[in-house]
């Protein structure tokens, strides 16, 4: 999408959504959650569903996933189900154990539960990648944005972007403001579905839930264009959109900061509920953005361009496509580009914070300095963010992918590590600690292989594909886990004690 | 460790007597309902896509979508949902039980004219 000029509105708009994001935050510091529309113990699970989806929100949700469907069709949907069917295996086999072990973190969680330095130090600096990754992804959504905002070409966006985000995190952190994740939701599902119902009643379709209602241009394209969607497995084998969509869900399952959510839940009860309010919310993001995708379809075919190929470099920003092609007002791209903005933004920090924490709690005070006071660690997070937002930056410089597909990858290296890491510590107690060592090693490898291997061996890439490999990855990581840990010493009988009597319902005994 | 002298583990697939059976029958029955549903569907798109060169991905239109957008779009997120409120509810009730079994217990146990 070509950049021309300022977008004075969109940027007004953008600028009045962190500054309402930030007044919140700061009130908050007085409120209680009551304040914010919901009340009683009901209250807890919807708004603790919203703040998880509001912390899933990201680049890839707004942005990718619209793009993807535009260029790939219903490839696409093995994101969404990826997505969202990982938010089960977090409920049924997750979400109350890892409640019940109170612990905060993912290094938190597998130190204490391997009994082992080493492995939390190796979860640790997975977590670090895994947050790289993941906001290389973010920072393309940024930069393509901010290239539209203020008509940049893309590299100088890419630095804008990042400089833009350094500041938000400055000014955030310094007014002390805490972030309202259910007021964010409610603002960002708006911003995303509000330009939707627009663009259909615009074209005379069922307006009122667009997520059904685009079907007419399907219809339309079908009829009078003779575009047919008729092939979902055309340009993707039956196996390897398997292997992407349980890929995703494995991930999704081992994601640090989506696995943090549960920590923080009041009780077990408002835990599992959270997931199930946050699933619904997150559906309804899912449930709506294949339509952006197909109306942008629809919009090339009414400009001639019926069978044009997508160009990948702007299929990423076909939300915002679809919504200037129709000819909406102003301040509804201005909403749809301020919700993505936000979620970008947020889920950056977010992870680049994160990152950081990892690194001063866990690496710094181990290995570079033992005595290290709290004001030490607080310092060496603030310089670690800094630094990683300067990797991501140099990453995001060159294009090297969709934003969804950047995303995978993180999705593919936490299913492939830390999500076998916690299913095994949580449901088999022979697990210890050499066996959580070999098996998150093995998930490395396998996760790099087709780099590493792909050109040598080309069945490489298709068993362990770079953005699919957890499908196959997961079990043999597992594997790997179990054999060596048989092979090995098993874990305390304290900590066995501790998963019989205290995460799992043994009724006591 | 034990009560009988036996050492117990915590393994899925040898799930200990008791309530932590049942929890692990209701995830296995989940897990497989969520497996079915997601590799049952796709086989099924694929086997119309490979049939009548897509025909019926055409015609079957349910709630104004092709059939396959509508099962992996629509459908499919919403059984997900369906599955967890299935799941959350078993696991309300189930806790209910076992807290009213726990408070029995202990009424039981306590003498007559016992103050709890």
């Amino acid at each position: 999408m070509a950049a021309t000029g300022v977008q004075f509105i969109p940027l007004l708009m953008v600028l009045g959504m962190f500054l309402l994001f930030i007044i919140s935050g700061l009130g908050s510091k007085m409120r209680q959650a009551s304040d914010y529309g919901f009340s009683g113990s009901y209250s807890g699970r919807v708004g603790s569903g919203a703040a998880i989806a509001s912390n899933w929100m990201s680049a890839a949700s707004i942005l990718g996933l619209a793009g993807l469907f535009y260029l790939k069709g219903y490839y696409a949907m093995a994101f969404v189900i990826g997505w969202t069917g990982g938010y089960v295996l977090l409920l049924v086999l997750m979400a109350t154990q890892i409640r019940r072990f109170g612990k905060f973190t993912a290094p938190d969680f597998v130190g204490f539960r391997y009994e082992s330095t080493i492995a939390r130090t190796v979860v640790a600096l997975i977590s670090i990648v895994i947050s790289v990754i993941y906001c290389v992804a973010q920072f393309r959504g940024i930069a393509l944005l901010v290239s539209w905002l203020f008509g940049l070409k893309y590299k100088e966006a890419v630095l804008t972007g990042a400089a833009l985000l350094v500041i938000f995190v400055v000014i955030s952190g310094t007014l002390g403001v805490i972030r309202n994740q259910r007021l964010q939701y409610f603002v960002l599902i708006i911003a995303f579905v509000l330009p939707l119902m627009y663009i259909n009643r615009k074209l005379g379709y069922f307006w009122v839930l667009p997520q059904f209602g685009y079907g007419e241009a399907i219809t339309t394209l079908q009829e009078q264009f003779g575009f047919f969607w008729s092939e979902p497995f055309a340009s993707i084998s039956l196996f390897q959109w398997l292997a992407l969509c349980f890929t995703l869900m494995f991930g999704t399952a081992g994601l640090p900061h989506v696995l943090s959510r549960f920590y923080l839940a009041p009780s077990m009860r408002d835990a599992r509920w959270g997931v199930v309010w946050g699933l619904f919310f997150i559906s309804l993001i899912y449930w709506s953005a294949p339509a952006y995708g197909v109306l942008a379809r629809l919009f090339d075919a009414r400009a001639g361009n019926t069978f044009k190929l997508p160009d990948p470099a702007t299929a990423d920003l076909v939300t915002l496509t679809a919504v200037t092609q129709a000819g909406l007002p102003v301040w509804v791209t201005g909403l749809l580009v301020a919700g993505g903005m936000a979620a970008a933004f947020y889920a950056a920090a977010g992870l680049l914070q994160s990152g950081a924490a990892a690194f001063a709690y866990d690496i710094y005070p181990r290995f570079i300095s033992p005595g290290a006071s709290d004001s030490d660690k607080v310092n060496v997070a603030k310089g670690v963010f800094l630094v990683l937002a300067c990797i991501v930056m140099v990453f995001s410089l060159n294009q090297v992918g969709l934003i969804a597909e950047i995303a995978a990858v993180a999705f593919a290296l936490a299913g492939n590590t830390i999500f076998p890491a916690f299913l095994l510590g949580i449901w088999w107690s022979r697990t210890n600690e050499a066996g959580v060592l070999a098996g998150m090693l093995t998930g490395v490898l396998i996760t790099v292989s087709s780099l590493l291997l792909g050109d040598l061996v080309p069945l490489v890439k298709v068993i362990f594909p770079l953005t699919s490999s957890a499908f196959i990855g997961a079990p043999v990581v597992m594997l790997v886990m179990i054999a060596v840990s048989l092979a090995t010493r098993p874990p305390s009988d304290e900590m066995v004690a501790f998963l019989i009597r205290d995460v799992h319902d043994t009724g006591g005994k | 460790m034990s009560d009988t002298g036996t050492k117990r583990n915590i393994n899925i697939f040898r799930p200990l007597p008791g309530t932590m059976r049942d929890e692990v029958q209701v995830i296995a029955l989940l897990l497989i309902a969520c497996l079915l549903a997601v590799v049952g569907t796709q086989v099924a798109i694929w086997i119309l896509e490979e049939s009548l060169d897509g025909f019926w991905l055409t015609e079957l239109i349910f709630f104004n979508l092709p059939i396959h957008f509508w099962i992996s779009g629509q459908f499919l997120p919403l059984l997900f949902i369906v599955l967890g409120l299935v799941f959350n509810l078993w696991m309300d009730r189930h806790e209910l039980r076992r807290m009213e079994g726990t408070i029995r217990f202990r009424a039981q146990g306590r003498k007559k004219g016992e103050v709890p």
